[in-house]
């Protein structure tokens, strides 16, 4: 079996819309990344790295997420992601649920969703005020995740 | 007055819809609500320098995002006068050529399949047809491997640059290349069973007039910078240079997407629109696929546009292979990028993403900075030619049972393979 992969995806146009992308690549140089992680900064299309999940036995998948949440908080998702709207709001990818469940179909990976709480989705680089002050937090979050920390699905406070 | 209003397509926008006014056996208005991003995109690359445009732009689409990279490149080394080199030429096609092979199996396989079948999506028909579903992710992982390779990564390429390329592959590279394409090869004649084996779809008939580039080895999507179109066996041509002639772009008051006609008609673009206009590439095992899925030029069936990706993606495997196999044979060299030097102008490029033709035309300061930037998409030139295939298909639909009409135009709407909301990627909770 190959290492875990830690997955951020987003679009770094769309402000907030890229955190999990953010979080991706400051992990990757991060002291505390353990060394049997390897991370990837995606795009928006999870299907795309079908190929990479193949003979992983888990994938950590970051990326942004709407709802009441506070932004900045991180919620976790297993087990095909119930909780989370799998519609399809995307003209040619699926859904980052449905490429989770279908992945899950497909690949011997399974894979965990940490989904990041945003404040503002609009066009425009760079993340909001708000959740650029809670990126150190959310990396500590991420990475007790990878660490194999044991974790809950409350997010953080 | 009846209206039928379909909000939410299924697995095709979030952002838009469509709206049908009926009035007894009379389709009053069709009207198809977009939300187009790239345009408001453009803003951000005002004040950039010349080699920060590509990554940026690329952004736009997830799916596209070599298509981006190589037209705004193309764009901008035009108005700098920078002439790439033969073997860029050469390895920016095949970067193309891997995107295509990429997006048509994610789309044939994992979004049209699901509609012919009925499938609420590609779960259910993982579920269901599992070998299809391993064929498409196989060719995915195809598509991917050619744009790391080439672009250095699967999407959002980062090797391609203003004058050429980054670094150049190595022969190994090449090689490992060249085995799995031979490997996809294998896989055409199941990528034409599985289409061809799907319900057939003949509930919208018009004629269309169709644009794409002329390519100049009839099979290529990035050389090239004149456009034809044909329309009832009319052909009249526009250069790069006149893409505003083309677009001829009208704002609607129903949409956010601006409508593009010729001469006073929508036009369609994509891969259908590619066959028609280079038709004297479909010899060989083109026209056996053609023969196989039983599609015919100039078609009057926007469904149809499924049966020429799936040409498509043969034809992608086949000449990816074959530009290899010719890297391999010439050897590859290790140059650098052509030299730019920035100077104030104006700059399109026109290329042919896997959905259509993109635009990216730029003005520069002396500087070689941007100060004004248009891009337009295949979708938003196609928003016009969706709207009166929505509308053939409700005059052409003996129902008026809303389910009915709904899935009909759902799957017109997926035929285009349009991209509007895709700029955005958020999980929701239900």
């Amino acid at each position: 079996m190959k290492p875990l992969l830690a997955i951020g995806i987003g679009n770094r146009l769309m402000g907030d819309d890229g955190v999990g992308c953010v979080v991706a690549e400051r992990l990757a140089g991060h002291p505390r990344l353990p060394e049997c992680v390897e991370v990837i900064c995606g795009g928006t299309d999870l299907l795309r790295y079908a190929g990479q999940m193949e003979e992983r036995s888990r994938v950590v998948i970051i990326d942004a997420i709407e709802g009441d949440a506070e932004p900045g908080s991180v919620a976790k998702f297993e087990g095909g992601c119930s909780g989370l709207d799998e519609h399809q709001d995307h003209a040619h990818h699926l859904s980052a649920v449905q490429a989770i469940r279908l992945l899950e179909m497909t690949t011997s990976a399974r894979c965990t969703l940490l989904g990041i709480s945003v404040s503002s989705v609009a066009v425009g680089t760079g993340l909001s005020p708000t959740v650029d002050a809670r990126v150190p937090a959310i990396l500590d979050r991420v990475l007790q995740e990878l660490d194999g920390a044991p974790s809950d699905s409350r997010g953080l406070p | 007055m009846k209206s039928v209003v379909i909000e939410h397509l299924a697995r095709v926008e979030g952002h838009g819809g469509i709206t049908v006014e009926l009035e007894g056996g009379t389709v009053g208005k069709v009207h198809f609500d977009v939300f187009e991003g790239a345009r408001l995109l453009e803003s951000l690359v005002c004040g950039k320098r010349y080699d920060e445009v590509a990554p940026i732009l690329s952004r736009i689409c997830s799916i596209c995002s070599s298509a981006h990279s190589l037209t705004s490149l193309k764009a901008t080394e035009n108005a700098f006068g920078v002439q790439i080199s033969p073997q860029a030429e050469l390895l920016r096609e095949l970067l193309y050529q891997g995107e295509s092979i990429e997006s048509h199996a994610l789309h044939l396989f994992f979004l049209a399949a699901p509609d012919y079948l009925n499938f609420p999506s590609a779960i259910a028909l993982a579920a269901a047809k599992p070998d299809a579903v391993q064929l498409g992710l196989r060719l995915k992982k195809l598509g991917n491997l050619v744009q790391e390779t080439i672009g250095g990564r699967a999407v959002h390429p980062v090797n391609v640059v203003p004058g050429g390329f980054g670094t150049v592959p190595t022969i190994d590279q090449l090689i490992e290349l060249r085995t799995a394409l031979r490997e996809g090869m294998a896989d055409c004649d199941a990528v034409l069973n599985v289409i061809a084996s799907l319900p057939p779809t003949d509930f919208c008939h018009c004629d269309t007039a169709y644009a794409a580039l002329l390519s100049p080895d009839l099979g290529s999507y990035y050389p090239g910078d004149e456009v034809m179109l044909v329309n009832n066996g009319d052909r009249s041509r526009v250069r790069a240079a006149d893409y505003r002639m083309l677009a001829n772009e009208q704002s609607v008051l129903h949409s956010h997407a601006k409508h593009s006609s010729f001469g006073g008609r929508p036009f369609m673009v994509g891969s259908l629109a590619r066959l028609t206009v280079n038709a004297q590439r479909l010899t060989g095992r083109l026209a056996v696929a053609m023969q196989r899925l039983q599609l015919q030029l100039p078609a009057r069936n926007p469904m149809d546009n499924n049966k020429a990706q799936a040409v498509e993606l043969v034809s992608d495997i086949e000449r990816a292979l074959h530009l290899v196999e010719h890297l391999l044979r010439d050897g590859i060299k290790d140059e650098r990028p052509a030299e730019v030097k920035v100077r104030a102008g104006t700059g399109t490029g026109i290329t042919e993403a896997p959905r259509g033709l993109l635009i990216h035309s730029y003005t520069y300061d002396s500087e070689g900075r941007i100060t004004a930037a248009d891009v337009i998409t295949p979708t938003a030139l196609n928003a016009a030619s969706m709207e009166l295939h929505f509308r053939r298909t409700v005059e052409q639909c003996a129902e008026r049972e809303e389910a009915v009409l709904a899935r009909r135009l759902q799957m017109v709407a997926r035929a285009y393979d349009p991209c509007i909301s895709c700029s955005v990627h958020l999980v929701r909770r239900q």
